[in-house]
């Protein structure tokens, strides 16, 4: 029984490297657009991961964590402004966004349920008023500008597809191991019952700070790569939670609370939307509307978690077939 | 604060507290966290606009027809979209009432188009003096009218028979359902109650403000802070959480300038939220 597990976990990883490497040879065989569209499917599933942490597997719904999202977009372009090189720009933007994540995370997340998505949603709405109001360092309303990168376009979208595929896998990959570790089942016994978990010995208030801190290093890291990749960032933009509610459609569309849930919800969402764009030009935004209502109706345990259960439910058949059949 | 600046603030708050109330009764006695309430708002005023502008009734009578069109509309959207999916819990009811104001969103785009729209009415530049402060007529028409509003479903919900069973269902509902109230029926109806004064709140602010799509933004940013600050399922706290946001809005604008309107009641909400969460007025309940 133990040596087929171990076979199956090494199929597991020979499968996600061949798929990895699928995707890096990608951009040379498809067009721009393609590439235009995986590199914002890479970028949803890293800000989903994110939130799946907090909401799938902790319980917490981060409504307003986009700020995190716009307070990497923002300094790494007050930053590059200075003449920071992006390499250098990132650490520190998201090291702004580890910061506030933690100063504002012990007295928000004493709050719980709904009080907990509305203070963040709050927060978020006072962060973009000063990106909106302090017009000396932010631009203002009117947006900034990042430095335009000397390179071919076709090669500069490359470079970015590259980029956010890398911030995927690796946000995945920290995922599965906060996960799988001991500070892992601190969250989850937080969602099952935070009370229990208390008087059990977990110290819930750094777990859960701890937490938010690394979903907002993931998704700083996503706000940088994207302002620079659209080299043009308005606080509308970035603080739009747009972003939030579309990586809180994958994380359920997927399955909320599984590690690959969140990319294959980017994946069915991302597509589905690129389609109401092109097919349905007008009615795009209620075709989204519909769709959404539609998948949360049929499929509320989302896609990976829906498929799980079945191969369960096959194997426990399968288990009691050869019961009988041995008995 | 200059007498007119109080004035102009309670005329404001009036409207504020109406807006309120529908959207603190949908989350605090039905549960639901309804993010197209905004959208529901700007809907009532383009109802009123096309009333206005087919057969030029104004926004102060035609708002009874969009309060009752949307009664039907809250109770549809909450029978066949909100009651399958409240088990689901929050995450659910938060991503299906927002796809519900993405669809809403865009029938108004398809219908009217982003443009900012206005209702001119004939009396809408009148003023009145009263203790050497102006009171313009539209804005004095629309408090009033908000004031009685409220005060009729005060009594509907203490008062009438569903009012009383939707107290009820809100304060124990497995006790409200052994003594024969059908829970599901009263949230529908007090979902429905909810989104017909949202639809009313939008003829009345038609009556004053210019609205486009734009606006629902703004709406369901000011409907939280309202919310919050009263408590939730309270009317009379959502009333004084909105005349308290209009305040705080009206003396910062002034003192600190009007960009920062926005972030002035926001960081209220969430202050308010970290130390008083059951609201200013208190009460963790109301009943």
């Amino acid at each position: 029984m133990m040596a087929q597990n171990d076979n199956k976990f090494n199929i597991n990883i020979i499968l996600i490297i061949i798929a990895i490497l699928v995707f890096i040879f990608l951009p040379n065989f498809v067009s721009g657009y393609y590439v235009r569209i995986f590199t914002a499917i890479f970028m949803y599933a890293t800000i989903s991961q994110c939130i799946n942490l907090m909401s799938g597997y902790m319980g917490y719904l981060p409504f307003g964590h986009v700020m995190f999202f716009g307070i990497g977009a923002y300094m790494t372009a007050i930053l590059m402004g200075r003449g920071l090189p992006f390499i250098v720009a990132i650490p520190f933007a998201s090291l702004t966004a580890i910061i506030v994540s933690i100063i504002l995370g012990f007295p928000v997340l004493r709050l719980r349920g709904h009080y907990f998505a509305i203070a963040t949603i709050g927060m978020n709405g006072a962060i973009m008023s000063v990106a909106q109001n302090a017009t000396e360092i932010t631009g203002g309303a009117m947006g900034t500008t990042f430095p335009i990168i000397l390179l071919p376009p076709g090669q500069v979208y490359n470079y970015f597809y590259l980029a956010f595929l890398g911030l995927m896998v690796i946000t995945t990959l920290a995922m599965y191991f906060i996960v799988n570790s001991k500070f892992g089942y601190g969250i989850r016994s937080i969602k099952a019952n935070e009370d229990a978990a208390n008087s059990m010995g977990i110290n819930t208030t750094y777990t859960k700070v701890s937490a938010w801190a690394i979903g907002a290093f993931f998704t700083s890291i996503a706000g940088g790569l994207y302002g620079y990749w659209m080299s043009f960032i308005s606080p509308d933009e970035v603080f739009d939670l747009m972003f939030v509610t579309n990586s809180i459609i994958m994380m359920l569309i997927g399955g909320a609370g599984t590690i690959l849930g969140p990319i294959t919800g980017a994946f069915i969402i991302e597509s589905l939307s690129e389609f109401a764009w092109s097919g349905f030009m007008e009615y795009h935004l209620a075709a989204l509307g519909i769709a959404t209502i539609v998948i949360v109706f049929f499929v509320p345990k989302g896609v990976v978690g829906t498929i799980a259960n079945k191969i369960k439910n096959r194997r426990i058949a399968l288990s009691k077939k050869a019961e009988v059949s041995n008995g | 604060m200059s007498l007119q600046m109080l004035v102009n603030a309670i005329l404001l708050g009036g409207l504020y507290a109406l807006m309120g109330i529908g959207f603190s009764l949908q989350w605090g006695i039905s549960g639901i966290i309804n993010l197209s309430y905004g959208a529901m708002v700007v809907l009532g005023s383009y109802l009123s606009l096309v009333v206005f502008n087919a057969l030029n009734i104004d926004p102060f009578i035609s708002m009874f027809f969009t309060g009752f069109l949307l009664f039907f509309l809250g109770a549809f959207i909450y029978r066949f979209a909100l009651q399958p999916s409240i088990k689901g819990g929050i995450v659910f009811t938060l991503i299906i009432t927002f796809a519900i104001r993405l669809i809403v969103e865009n029938i108004i785009l398809l219908v009217w188009s982003a443009d900012y729209r206005t209702i001119r009415l004939s009396y809408a530049g009148t003023n009145f003096q009263f203790l050497g402060t102006f009171f313009p007529l539209t804005k004095f028409i629309t408090f009033l009218l908000a004031g009685i509003i409220i005060y009729l479903s005060y009594q509907f919900m203490t008062n009438t028979k569903i009012g009383k069973g939707i107290q009820a269902v809100a304060l124990d509902k497995e006790g409200a359902l052994a003594v024969g109230v059908d829970d599901q029926k009263m949230y529908m109806i007090n979902f429905a109650v909810g989104t017909a004064l949202a639809g009313v709140t939008g003829s009345l602010w038609a009556s004053i403000y210019s609205f486009s799509p734009h606006v629902i933004d703004v709406m369901i940013g000011k409907v939280f802070i309202i919310a919050i600050l009263g408590g939730l399922g309270n009317i009379w706290g959502a009333a004084a959480g909105g005349m308290l946001l209009a305040f705080a809005e009206t003396s910062g604008a002034t003192f600190l300038g009007s960009q920062w309107q926005e972030a002035i009641g926001l960081v209220i909400m969430v202050l308010i939220l970290l130390f008083r969460p059951h609201g200013l007025i208190g009460k963790k309940f109301f009943g």
